[in-house]
């Protein structure tokens, strides 16, 4: 396997380069040890291939288009949230690599100019959020603000059939551990209060006849989160990614 | 839309699916909005017992649970007998047209079937086709429509267009651009000539026009959303606009919501009043500012209308 990143080689770099104990410095064109990749481990690939979200990601062919418009890494200016690179490692199974990413991949803020403009019909949004699910699920990453902000929506969501809008914030905000100090909080719920908008405990809206619909869902939702773990506990390699 | 463009004549009166925030914090988008529709002569008819379809949240937990939300909307819409559901949100427009888009395939459509049956819904045949309110109101009403509606233009008034993300995104989802009705998914320009039509100065070289407003990790990523919506006020500020017009109680709350903080980090300079468009064309029906609803909105635009002498 080649050299995985041709932008560590620069062409005036300067100071040592080591690559996995190897010094790789030098100048371009000048003869470099060749090297050996050789603990890829294509079950990542797999895995993410297997989740509905996942599977065009092997339609990828590393143009780049979906990272030269994505709003975190150009606009945001994140580089290091590189969507095209973690296709790469996904698809060639370079585990160790992927997980210096394990607290960076959760930050796609699902735009979905990628999915707009792949040219291969490759659901980019949805292939990171299922690598950031592999990363999360096989313990390779923390579970993420956004990863505990989703399952707060769906069970606020399932409860009733319709979102209670105030309840979400403050799980939400018990979750974080964060407090919004008590004022603003008066402030704006008189503010919601005043023009009929505070729809929230027992006022909140309710889908009519949702009970049994909101069981079946939450059964499915709980089966579906189990079954990846399971899987992607399996797809991990023992070693952690490691040669 | 993608799954189906519409067979047969549109509908008299469309399915309207309202999503959660339009029953709670967008208020002022649902009452504005029916009350255009209304002037336009217009109509649509409420999914009564409508269910949140999930948003972007839920399809990174369970791709079934992701589709069986809004394929149980589309069910009840088919079940009034309409092949059109328009919706105001742009959430809410995504997650419709990706269920429509993965029910196309048989095998998934049957096991959501099965799962709405289970819950007690009908099943979806996978034949409603899915719009913006905005799409809606431009291609039925058409600026004709809409400019005579107008008596009391928005003269003088600089709008910065502000569309979204999810508005026409991804194209695969939501037909855009192939589909009779529906906007541009690059450069989207309904919004421009509705607000134009109601006499507003509309800047359609507006550079934040579709960027995304961090929305989705409103409370998650803080840092992201701050930043992404002071852009969206910054370029607005740029170009010159009095006001910033929204399509997506999603954008619209999300800005409102961090404006203390893009005041603290951004300077006061760059914000401005942030409307839903349809408060807009309500003023420029001649709504006053109380039925425009616009005191809703932190970002007080009906302290900016007062000031210029609308009643």
């Amino acid at each position: 396997m080649p050299i995985v990143e041709k932008s560590l080689v620069e062409v005036d770099r300067t100071e040592k380069l080591e690559i996995d104990g190897i010094d790789v410095s030098g100048e371009w064109n000048t003869f470099l040890r060749s090297r050996v990749q050789a603990h890829l481990d294509v079950r990542v690939s797999d895995w993410v291939k297997g989740q509905p979200q996942g599977e065009t990601i092997s339609r990828c062919w590393q143009c780049g288009t979906c990272t030269a418009g994505c709003c975190m890494h150009t606009d945001y200016g994140l580089t290091e949230f590189n969507p095209r690179y973690f296709i790469y490692l996904a698809q060639v199974g370079y585990e160790e690599e992927l997980r210096k990413y394990a607290t960076t991949v959760w930050r796609c803020v699902s735009c979905n100019k990628c999915v707009e403009r792949c040219p291969k019909g490759v659901k980019v949004e949805e292939v990171i959020h299922t690598i950031g699910s592999y990363l999360e699920l096989t313990g390779a990453a923390p579970e993420s603000p956004a990863d505990r902000f989703d399952r707060a929506y769906a069970s606020n969501l399932l409860e009733r059939g319709i979102l209670d809008e105030a309840a979400l914030f403050r799980t939400y905000e018990r979750l974080e551990g964060r407090k919004t100090p008590a004022r603003d909080l008066m402030r704006m719920g008189l503010a919601l209060l005043r023009s009929g908008r505070l729809h929230t405990g027992p006022f909140a809206h309710r889908t009519r006849g949702w009970k049994k619909m909101g069981r079946v869902l939450r059964e499915n939702l709980e089966a579906d989160e189990r079954r990846r773990r399971a899987l992607a506990v399996r797809a991990a390699p023992p070693n952690g990614g490691r040669p | 839309m993608s799954a189906s463009a519409p067979r047969g004549p549109p509908d008299a009166s469309p399915a309207y699916y309202p999503g959660c925030s339009l029953d709670g914090l967008g208020k002022a988008y649902e009452v504005t909005a029916q009350l255009v529709i209304e002037r336009l002569g217009l109509s649509l008819d409420r999914i009564v017992d409508y269910n949140c379809c999930g948003a972007t949240e839920v399809k990174n937990l369970s791709q079934d649970v992701s589709i069986a939300l809004p394929a149980r909307n589309l069910a009840l819409a088919r079940s009034m007998g309409r092949q059109q559901v328009v919706a105001a949100c742009n959430g809410c427009v995504y997650s419709l047209a990706r269920a429509n888009d993965a029910v196309a395939d048989p095998a998934t459509r049957g096991r959501i079937n099965a799962t709405l049956e289970k819950g007690g819904a009908p099943a979806y045949d996978g034949a409603a086709s899915v719009q913006h309110v905005l799409e809606y109101i431009y291609a039925r009403a058409g600026l004709e429509r809409v400019r005579a509606a107008v008596t009391r233009p928005l003269a003088g008034l600089t709008v910065a267009p502000y569309y979204g993300c999810l508005y026409t995104r991804p194209k695969r989802y939501t037909g855009a651009g192939k589909t009779p009705g529906t906007d541009d998914p690059e450069h989207p320009h309904f919004l421009d000539e509705l607000l134009e039509a109601c006499g507003a100065k509309v800047l359609t070289d507006y550079s934040a026009k579709t960027i995304c407003c961090g929305g989705g990790h409103a409370l998650s990523d803080l840092d992201v959303s701050v930043a992404f919506g002071a852009s969206i006020l910054n370029e607005a500020k740029r170009a010159g606009a009095d006001l910033v017009a929204t399509i997506c109680p999603l954008g619209q709350i999300n800005i409102e919501n961090h404006l203390d903080r893009i005041r603290a980090s951004y300077g006061d300079e760059v914000v401005r009043p942030i409307a839903y468009f349809t408060q807009l064309m309500s003023l420029a029906f001649g709504a006053s500012v109380r039925e425009a609803r616009l005191h809703d909105n932190f970002s007080r635009p009906d302290l900016f209308f007062r000031a210029r002498g609308f009643p």
